[in-house]
């Protein structure tokens, strides 16, 4: 490659609401009930009926532009955007044309250890359309209008995106603040959350962007990454020969790994947008838009960084703790009593406390846990009074009966000793009944050592302090 | 004034022979000359008006209607959908 | 006098007294049917044995002493494009055909609850396009005083069956004049509503942001029952009003004292047949003598508010009826080879020409490059129309004019003119446009024995103004029921 290049991108994500019912009918809004059952006349498009906005749908796309830093529209109108497909039962869409109800915002992300801002143009609510169904042994296509009228939002950015990693950090982030704010459950196995990606080359050091090209049919976020690596190698190699890049789209086939020419421009549908007259216009009191700006937490974004700032944890566990709402808020808590290091709570709410949950299924507010007592324990283990394993012990019991730690430490006898002389006798003992366990240490296999730590673990009924009782038998291996 | 016919009848999903086209044509350039009389004025500015503002609706799902009073009227059904033929999809 | 001859209001007093049954009722203008229809052709549907049940009802109600609604037991007929659960709406449109709706228009659940009986559904133009309702998919309805004529459209069987007898009330929509014309056409008296007044729900839509269902009868007291009835705001309907709507038939006061009444040049300009002109002219001298102030009002141009009418109801119209597309319901052509085919084929056999040029004119005006200097004017146009009419209704309380240029024309006189046949609609668009209320109410007969309709035009909202100020001049002429055909 005689020239290097800089690929732009810019996306439009999907998202849909997690209301009760559907955006412009009374149908409930569910994912995967039997087909046509979640329909009426409404969302069918039948003759004579009309769409009546929910309100719900107004508040969660606010609540989004609030999230991303956006101007909110106080007077806002919807559009029909007209084409014909059986999924589209009026054969227009309800949509946002002109007048969305949300511009000119922004979103940070982190990539490669710093945060970059990348804009956002706009968010507008719609309806999303029904699915069709094809099956090889039919020769026809099924219609399913189930999902007609699911409310979407679709968050435009600008082409501020310059690599697959960014676009799919972008992802992550407006993934994770939708389900923070929770106004969509976001789940892509289900399609709730789905995206098309334009899609542009330049040479490095020009600032005229290239020809985009739109790409649909990106159903993953692993997906996206794939069809932007694709597309901004399919034009470079285009432009190196030569070629120009004609301004189109391309639908992405994520099992071939390929995309392929869907439309080009001068096929581009004439969408005839107009203000739709079933509906009237959209006005939000500024009483309303305080509440609902009020409303919004700190974001996932913002935390991850300050956890990284203030809190000096590594990168995966502030991710992983931003990314539930219940284990952050949780987190803080505990950091805020200030007896224990940070590091040692987020190893307890992302270890033990998140298993706990997986196992039960139930929520952090269901385990009930007290964070006073659980900041009681975590500081017991700092200060090695008892050992982690006792403190899991506790910890079990503490759910169980809901009684104090220092209770539960004292009635199981869980103290750990840290008297050398009485330690001694146990790691004595341990490698006297274990001679093969030595020899193997001795012969380089160096994970015998875990194994005995074990053992004198168990002899001492987990009260042992591991930590010395290592250095022991280590001093006994390396130098009897 | 100029009329695709051709492309207005593919938007607009019809399809006219020949002679239709013609005949067709002759009429709606005379709707057209008639709809060209419009004022002369300033339409700059969104279509917009912020006088008539909407009741929205009440988030509450409830099921009124079953799939085969739904579907009664469909030219074409099958497992409980309405059929179309094949397309590939967009 | 027979029964089908009588008004709403004179059937319920002779209910309530007991004078007659609604069985009576129904079958004196079930027998009408049958002995006019055939030359009038204005039902699509009818539900004869549905319409004796609902009598027989009214009846027991009766008899067991229980209030009977103004309406009930009355024989009341529907225009076919508005739903009714399990009957079939065809919006006489081949495309609609065998369309049986699983609902009820808002009008419908609202008229059930006054024990009104059902007739059937009445023919019209091809989804309410059309003066003349000859674009029908079915059949041709004739004008009740002369059947070589139209009876206008495109509520022309509302207006041929009402006057004919063959219904005492009927259900119209309007989205250019099409209750207001085929009134006039016809003899009867017709309102088209304030837009929001009455829920547009079960409506099937021609263009949104005109279409309003409103009545059609032989008296302005009629008219105003089935309004009272069927007006109100309607939670399905956003575009419906919510405000206090007064029982306007019992408010009606037959006066115009005190009222001033605005004419303007540009209603009787040169379209304007002499005959028709110096009919609405008389009117106004009647209604001067009783005691209204007459000035003249300044109102735009109607070649220009007609351009914004057919641009904007176009283009809603091709958007409104691309739903209809052989998937869901309605027609589907019997062979196609692919979705478009079976799409183009389905949408071209099953529309008539006249919606075709609709749904063509529309996605013209709407499409990129077009939407500015057509769609977009024409809105603006739109505003400027409702700001001129505020200013006028400063100055006047009503302002009156003719219903129609001319009287009804011959059958398949103007249908291959398309641009001759949009100017019946010249005097009514306005009001559509500017979402006004108006009614239109006979006010004499021409040379060949005609009905000439005169349109009496009030601001948002002033349908009881329309009522008092028509009833007055209903008095005067001794009652509007002399302008029906139902010898």
């Amino acid at each position: 490659m005689s020239k290097e290049y800089v690929t732009v991108i810019g996306l439009e994500v999907h998202a849909e609401l997690n209301t009760q019912s559907k955006i412009y009918c009374s149908c409930k809004n569910s994912f995967g009930a039997e087909v046509n059952t979640q329909c009426c006349p409404v969302c069918m498009g039948m003759p004579g009926t009309l769409p009546t906005l929910n309100e719900q749908v107004v508040a969660s796309a606010v609540k989004m532009g609030y999230a991303l830093n956006c101007t909110i529209n106080p007077v806002s109108k919807q559009d029909r955007k007209n084409y014909f497909y059986p999924d589209l039962p009026k054969a227009y869409q309800i949509s946002q044309f002109d007048i969305p109800l949300c511009e000119n915002g922004y979103v940070d992300i982190w990539v490669d250890g710093k945060e970059k801002r990348i804009g956002v143009t706009r968010i507008h609510i719609e309806e999303d359309a029904g699915k069709l169904i094809h099956d090889n042994s039919f020769a026809g296509s099924l219609v399913d209008f189930n999902r007609c009228g699911v409310p979407l939002i679709e968050i435009v950015s600008e082409p501020d995106l310059r690599s697959s990693k960014e676009a799919k950090a972008y992802l992550d982030t407006i993934k994770a603040i939708v389900q923070y704010i929770d106004v969509s459950d976001a789940k892509m196995q289900e399609g709730s959350i789905r995206c098309d990606i334009n899609v542009s080359v330049m040479e490095k050091g020009s600032d005229t962007f290239g020809t985009r090209v739109e790409m649909k049919n990106v159903n993953t976020f692993s997906g996206a990454v794939r069809a932007i690596e694709y597309e901004a190698a399919r034009q470079i190699a285009v432009l190196e020969q030569g070629g120009t890049i004609e301004q189109e789209t391309r639908r992405w086939d994520d099992q071939k790994g390929q995309n392929f020419l869907l439309r080009s421009k001068e096929d581009a549908h004439d969408y005839r947008y107009f203000p739709e007259p079933d509906l009237q216009t959209i006005v939000l009191e500024e009483s309303y838009l305080s509440q609902i700006k009020d409303s919004i937490p700190e974001l996932p974004n913002k935390k991850f960084v300050r956890y990284l700032a203030d809190y000096d944890l590594p990168e995966d566990d502030a991710s992983l703790l931003v990314a539930s709402v219940e284990k952050s808020a949780f987190f803080e808590t505990l950091v805020a009593f200030g007896d224990v290091k940070p590091k040692s709570i987020s190893n307890w709410i992302l270890g033990d406390i998140s298993r706990i949950m997986n196992e039960t299924g139930k929520s952090l507010d269901e385990l009930e846990i007290d964070a006073k007592a659980l900041d009681a324990l975590l500081l017991m283990i700092d200060q090695k009074k008892i050992s982690n394993s006792a403190g899991k012990t506790v910890f079990e019991e503490m759910l169980k009966t809901k009684a104090s730690p220092e209770e539960i430490v004292k009635e199981k006898g869980l103290l750990q000793i840290s008297d050398t002389d009485a330690l001694q006798e146990i790691v004595d003992q341990i490698l006297a009944a274990n001679q093969k366990s030595v020899d193997d240490y001795r012969n380089g296999k160096t994970n015998a050592l875990g194994f005995l730590v074990g053992q004198c673990m168990k002899a001492s009924k987990g009260k042992g302090n591991p930590a010395m009782m290592k250095e022991m038998l280590l001093s006994y291996l390396e130098n009897q | 004034m100029e009329m695709d016919l051709k492309r207005l009848a593919k938007l607009s999903k019809l399809r006219f022979t020949e002679e239709e086209e013609k005949k067709f044509q002759g009429e709606m350039e005379k709707i057209v000359e008639m709809v060209e009389k419009l004022p002369d004025l300033d339409a700059s500015g969104p279509l917009i008006d912020p006088d008539s503002p909407m009741e929205l609706r009440k988030d509450v799902a409830e099921k009124k209607f079953n799939r085969d009073e739904l579907l009664k009227n469909a030219p074409q059904v099958q497992a409980g959908c309405v059929v179309v033929p094949k397309v590939v999809e967009e | 006098m027979e029964l089908y001859q009588l008004t709403a209001w004179e059937l319920h007093q002779k209910l309530t007294t007991k004078e007659c049954s609604a069985k009576e009722i129904t079958q004196s203008v079930l027998g009408r049917i049958e002995q006019k229809e055939k030359e009038i052709g204005a039902y699509l549907t009818l539900t004869p044995d549905d319409a004796l049940a609902q009598a027989k009802a009214v009846d027991q109600k009766l008899a067991s002493e229980e209030p009977l609604s103004p309406l009930a037991g009355i024989p009341i007929a529907i225009k076919d494009n508005i739903c009714t659960k399990g009957v079939k709406t065809t919006c006489a449109s081949k495309i609609l055909s065998n369309f049986v709706p699983p609902y009820d228009a808002t009008v419908m659940e609202k008229l059930n609850g006054t024990d009104c009986v059902y007739l059937g559904k009445l023919n019209m133009d091809e989804f309410a396009m059309g003066s003349s309702t000859e674009t029908s998919f079915f059949q041709k309805t004739h004008n009740p005083h002369n059947t070589e004529y139209v009876p206008g459209g495109s509520s022309g069987g509302s207006a041929a069956a009402v006057s004919a007898g063959e219904a005492v009330l009927a259900l119209g929509s309007d989205t250019g004049g099409s209750i207001r014309q085929p009134s006039a056409y016809c003899g009867t008296v017709g309102l088209k509503p304030t837009y929001g007044t009455v829920s547009r729900y079960g409506l099937v839509a021609f263009a949104s942001s005109l279409d309003q269902i409103g009545p059609i009868g032989r008296s302005v007291k009629d008219v105003a029952l089935l309004y009272s009835a069927i007006c109100g705001k309607d939670e399905k309907d956003t575009t419906s009003v919510r405000r206090d709507y007064p029982d306007f038939a019992k408010e009606i006061v037959p006066s115009v004292k005190g009222m001033t009444i605005g004419l303007s040049d540009e209603y009787f300009g040169e379209g304007v047949s002499d005959e028709v002109k110096s009919a609405v002219m008389k009117a106004v001298d009647a209604l001067k003598e009783q005691g209204a102030k007459v000035v003249s009002v300044s109102l735009p141009s109607t070649d220009q508010t007609l351009a914004a009418y057919y641009i904007i109801a176009s283009a809603e119209a091709s958007s409104n009826l691309a739903r209809f597309d052989g998937v869901k319901y309605g027609y589907r052509t019997k062979e196609y080879a692919s979705l478009d085919e079976m799409y183009e084929k389905t949408r071209s056999e099953g529309f008539g020409d006249e919606v075709k040029r609709r749904i063509m004119l529309g996605t013209y005006v709407l499409s990129s490059g077009y939407y500015d200097a057509y769609y977009k004017k024409a809105k603006f146009t739109q505003k400027m129309i409702q700001e001129a009419f505020r200013n006028a209704f400063s100055s006047c309380d009503l302002i009156l004019t003719p219903t129609a240029p001319d009287t009804a024309f011959k059958i398949g006189e103007n249908i291959h003119d398309q641009v001759k046949m949009y100017m019946n609609d010249i005097l009514t668009v306005t009001v559509n446009i500017a979402g006004l209320p108006a009614l239109s109410v006979p006010c004499g007969f021409d040379t060949k024995g005609l009905p000439i309709g005169l349109q009496m035009i009030g601001p948002k909202f002033s349908e009881g103004l329309l009522f008092n100020a028509a009833a007055c001049y209903e008095e005067l002429l001794g009652g509007f029921s002399a302008f029906s055909a139902l010898k």
